[in-house]
């Protein structure tokens, strides 16, 4: 008994310690200047190479704490909220475009147009200046860019003699040649499309299909259009695709797809981007790592429409208003994007960063970055997209829209799209039930925000 | 002896000042902000009075909710007691090992939900996962079961969540039953029950007690568990059919930025619990303290 | 009991097989997939044993991540959530049953109803209140949180606890001249003993495993804890699962360390509170 009348003591003795340092942490306040960051890039190579820049940046600046921290997309959003409504924003975070652009509505962040002087205004490409703009201010600067990508088995679609799609009966065919089955047990080896059951980037996928089918989200008055033509041609497409999907698709993820496409179970992905060329490097089999094998086309387009469109992943650095140190912040800006350090970020994943400043993208060093060599088909897709114009934000079909309809992150969030791809791709419902649906729904939410002027 | 008065008081004081400000301010704002409508993001609200109740009444997808977050609460809640108190039944017996088999058996409770998930995704894994693996050698399915998909996910949710907490019970239980008298079984067998009888007559009424407030407990905790049932549709997996009343309290306000609606939600599902709670109290405490 | 016949025997051996298999299968399978290399995680038809044991996942994890700050960081947050909600709750729960007043039910009952507000509903006001403290973005926040969901929890089992010590224990103390807080001190505390240890491991797990709170109340890197550092590698756009696996692994080892040195008490405690009746 006396010996465990001592160890509880001890026990007791080791809880106080840690309730006095827990007390501790709290009291000694930091005597330098934080600035806090937040970003979505979890990876551990772009974790790396911020924090690579954040080290080069203290060293120019004594006393001054970066506090750069990666969070998935949904995490962020929680912080930011919590953080708006205590009143104690961050200095920086990224966000999408529509995040970016609802948030300038309410005047709740600060321009940053000395961070834009600093880079040198026609050092940025042309594309990068639509974003998040107001009164001749900038209020948004993307920190790197990367389009949607169609990627495609290219050994297999050889074999066959597949050209590359224009048309969406023109890929329907391609995915049901690609699908394959050698031994006819009915169920195939290698499926002909992956695609993610997961809410944002069926989004992504419906934003950027009405664009290539010639529709559009919204009428000027806010209406929803989701029982429009385009619409349920575009939940056709769904429905005629999902058949060379594997099944349980609704339940793949984004890395999911990805594991099926370099894992050999299917042999295109609808949602592909340059980040799968890591993946792919990584995971593949060895002899099958370089573009003879994965290759990417450009997407094609609907029946009523004329040209091709891609959704561009783009989040936007912004500034908050109420935050402590926003001078700082915008010096810790200036200096991601210098080439020098802005190469060691564009490296992380250098096939999705598509850097927005002119100097690092016509530099040597960044064309000598050995994946950048690799995969310059991949890259040059994007780069057409991008020149064409044909590459918007999710859920972006006129570039208006992103200031004009503040409640489409509502719509990203609601997962309204979803449920009616879902609806009608796996519950089997007839097209124009699932869009009344969405419809209605669409409808509630849009004067829910206050924007219903129909 | 009860003493009367103060002093009792002063002691339960802290301890209710610290619930107080935590927690009823938050539920206090959060009743506030379901009478308001209040995009998530920005710093204005307007009152709506109960215009988010009454659309509630009127959305399918709270109903939907209602009905998925019943279907996984009653069905967690059974499991893990069936399980849990079949547990420590059998680890009541005396056989060799026993202390490790028990420790062993507490683990799941013990690791972080965030690993339990991951643990399990990794071990149903499409592609790379045990289970389809043993399934399929096994010849019980003739292919890889995609668990996160439309037809098993709440199987998969409800498999992973009794995993977790059975251990809950089984401790409780377990405790209990190690403080049952024994005459009381040498009494029964005297009288000729057997097995059966003697788990009826003397072994569940003691338990009585510890399973009362376990079930609560347990209830309150599965109805508005959040974690478990978010982190199953990360990176991966049909939330749409585990979309449980929490997980849409969430949604509404973290996904569709209506602060007002969410909260109106989490409300809604606290009344549900607390009359839920009373009728217990009402139908069962009166027993227990027998 | 001991007199089992062979089936009974073969019977009892079975099921606890199965009830170990259901329990501790996937934890053995976590372990063996943390001292796997990278080829072989991913190998088809998985094999159970490494062939070729490393422990280059283990050592990824403190190369590529601040895991001993993460861990040193749970450690102290849950134990101070632990000690705090003691020292609240005993004097609260021994209050709540000895004495007698006004509303007294009644803050029972309502200290337990604080539990039917979804936790996740309560973050974003509690991050206010942090914030209005000038706690955000410390460990005591989240002590607090901790406390704050363990304290209902707490008052109720240590009540049935001071309930089933008869209080004549008390009563001849105090009338052999102690003082009513010397005879809580020396009689009624150590009798309630194993109620408080099960009590405080109940609290150090819930703190432990907590997910939702730390993510949004903590923004430095050097302040977070385990499960976060944790989900922050399955975000990765890259899924390294040998290192979570070894991360899942090194943060089971402690618990059951601790576990097993108080087992005893918590199996032995939480019982006899129920011996009232």
């Amino acid at each position: 008994m006396k010996a465990q009348t001592l160890r509880l003591r001890m026990t007791a003795g080791l809880l106080g310690c840690a309730v006095a340092m827990a007390l501790a942490g709290t009291a000694t306040a930091q005597p330098v200047k934080t600035v806090r960051v937040w970003h979505t890039e979890t990876n551990p190579a772009s974790q790396k190479a911020v924090a690579e820049i954040v080290k080069r940046f203290e060293a120019t600046r004594p006393g001054v704490k970066i506090e750069a921290e990666a969070l998935a997309w949904n995490d962020l959003e929680g912080k930011i909220m919590a953080a708006l409504a205590a009143g104690s924003p961050p200095e920086l975070s990224h966000g999408q475009p529509v995040t970016c652009a609802a948030l300038l509505s309410q005047k709740l962040l600060l321009p940053i147009d000395d961070v834009v002087k600093a880079i040198g205004e026609s050092n940025i490409w042309e594309h990068y200046k639509k974003l998040c703009f107001a009164d001749g201010k900038w209020y948004g600067l993307v920190h790197a860019s990367g389009t949607s990508l169609m990627i495609y088995r290219k050994d297999l679609a050889k074999k066959q003699g597949i050209e590359p799609p224009k048309t969406w009966d023109d890929f329907v065919k391609i995915a049901e040649k690609l699908t394959i089955d050698e031994n006819k047990d009915g169920k195939p080896e290698i499926y002909g499309l992956t695609m993610p059951g997961d809410n944002l980037f069926i989004n992504i996928l419906v934003g950027e299909m009405m664009a290539a089918n010639g529709g559009k989200l919204f009428d000027a008055r806010n209406r929803p259009l989701f029982e429009s033509k385009q619409m349920l041609e575009t939940l056709e497409y769904w429905k005629r695709l999902a058949k060379f999907m594997p099944p349980g698709w609704e339940g793949h993820g984004y890395l999911d797809t990805f594991a099926n496409l370099y894992g050999q179970k299917a042999a295109m992905m609808y949602a592909g981007f340059g980040r799968g060329a890591s993946l792919i490097e990584q995971y593949a089999p060895e002899n099958m790592r370089n573009t003879d094998t994965y290759d990417v086309w450009r997407k094609p387009h609907g029946p009523s429409g004329t040209a091709p469109a891609s959704q561009v992943d783009e989040e936007t650095w912004m500034l908050f208003k109420g935050s402590a140190n926003p001078e700082l912040a915008k010096e810790f800006l200036a200096f991601f994007y210098k080439d020098e350090n802005y190469v060691e970020y564009i490296k992380s994943v250098p096939i999705h960063f598509f850097p927005i400043t002119k100097s690092l993208r016509n530099s040597a060093e960044y064309r000598d970055i050995p994946m950048v060599k690799r995969w310059a088909s991949w890259l040059q897709v994007q780069q057409e997209d991008l020149d064409k114009d044909q590459a918007r934000p999710t859920l972006i079909i006129d570039w208006e829209d992103l200031t004009n309809k503040p409640y489409l992150l509502q719509i990203l969030g609601s997962g309204v799209l979803r449920d009616m791809v879902l609806d009608v791709a796996v519950e089997g419902k007839p097209a124009a039930e699932a869009a009344k649906r969405g419809q209605q729904r669409a409808e509630q939410i849009v004067r829910q925000a206050g924007a219903a002027k129909w | 002896m009860q003493t009367r008065g103060l002093p009792g008081l002063l002691l339960v004081l802290p301890a209710l000042l610290l619930l107080v400000t935590l927690t009823l301010y938050p539920v206090g704002y959060g009743f506030w902000l379901s009478l308001h409508a209040k995009h998530s993001l920005f710093p204005t609200q307007t009152f709506v009075g109960l215009d988010n109740y009454l659309y509630l009444l009127s959305d399918p997808e709270f109903w939907e909710s209602l009905r998925i977050g019943l279907i996984y609460s009653v069905s967690t809640i059974v499991l893990q007691l069936v399980l849990g108190v079949a547990a420590a039944l059998l680890l009541h017996q005396s056989f060799f090992g026993r202390n490790i088999v028990r420790g062993l058996v507490l683990f799941p409770y013990m690791i972080p939900t965030v690993v339990a998930v991951i643990l399990w995704k990794w071990m149903l894994n499409n592609q790379f996962g045990l289970i389809n693996f043993g399934l399929v050698s096994l010849g019980i399915s003739d292919e890889p079961i995609n668990w996160f998909g439309r037809s098993y996910i709440m199987i998969s949710l409800i498999l992973v969540s009794v995993w977790q907490f059975f251990p809950f019970v089984l401790l409780a239980v377990l405790a209990r039953l190690q403080s049952i008298p024994t005459e009381l079984y040498d009494a029964a067998r005297v009288d000729g029950a057997g097995p059966v009888a003697r788990f009826l007559y003397v072994t569940l009424p003691q338990l009585a007690s510890v399973l009362f407030i376990t079930i609560l407990l347990r209830s309150i905790w599965m109805f508005t568990k959040f974690d478990t049932v978010w982190l199953m549709t990360q990176g991966g997996g049909a939330e749409r059919y585990i979309r449980t009343m929490p997980v849409y309290a969430y949604l509404r306000t973290f996904n569709y930025y209506e602060a007002g609606m969410g909260s109106a939600v989490a409300i809604v599902m606290f009344f549900m619990l607390v009359g839920a709670a009373t009728t217990y109290f009402f139908l069962f405490r009166g027993e227990d303290q027998s | 009991m001991s007199r089992r016949s062979g089936w009974q025997r073969l019977g009892l051996g079975l099921a606890v097989a199965v009830l170990l298999t259901f329990a501790a299968f996937p934890l053995l399978w976590m372990g063996l997939t943390a001292l796997k290399p990278s080829a072989e995680i991913f190998a088809w038809p998985p094999r159970l044993l490494p062939e070729a044991p490393t422990l280059s996942n283990i050592g990824r994890l403190f190369e590529q991540t601040h895991f001993v700050t993460y861990f040193k960081n749970s450690v102290i947050v849950s134990s101070a959530a632990v000690l705090l909600t003691l020292l609240l709750a005993v004097p609260g729960a021994y209050g709540l049953t000895r004495y007698r007043f006004f509303g007294r039910e009644m803050i029972a009952a309502t200290v337990l109803f604080t539990y039917m507000f979804a936790p996740i509903m309560i973050i974003i006001p509690f991050y206010i209140v942090m914030r209005t403290l000038g706690l955000a973005n410390t460990h005591m926040a989240l002590v607090l949180a901790y406390c704050a969901f363990s304290l209902p929890f707490a008052l109720w089992m240590l009540r049935t606890f001071f309930q089933s010590i008869p209080i004549d224990l008390e009563e001849a103390a105090m009338t052999d001249g102690a003082s009513r807080f010397r005879a809580v001190i020396h009689v009624v505390i150590p009798m309630a003993l194993p109620g408080i240890i099960a009590t405080g491991i109940l609290t150090f797990i819930l703190a432990w495993n907590d997910y939702i709170f730390a993510r949004i109340l903590i923004s430095s890197d050097n302040l977070k804890t385990l499960p976060v550092g944790i989900a922050d590698l399955y975000n990765a756009s890259v899924v390294d699962w040998g290192m979570i696996m070894a991360s899942g692994l090194l943060v089971i080892i402690p618990v059951v360390i601790v576990f097993s040195y108080v087992q005893k008490f918590l199996v032995a405690g939480w019982g006899s509170g129920g011996v009232k009746g």
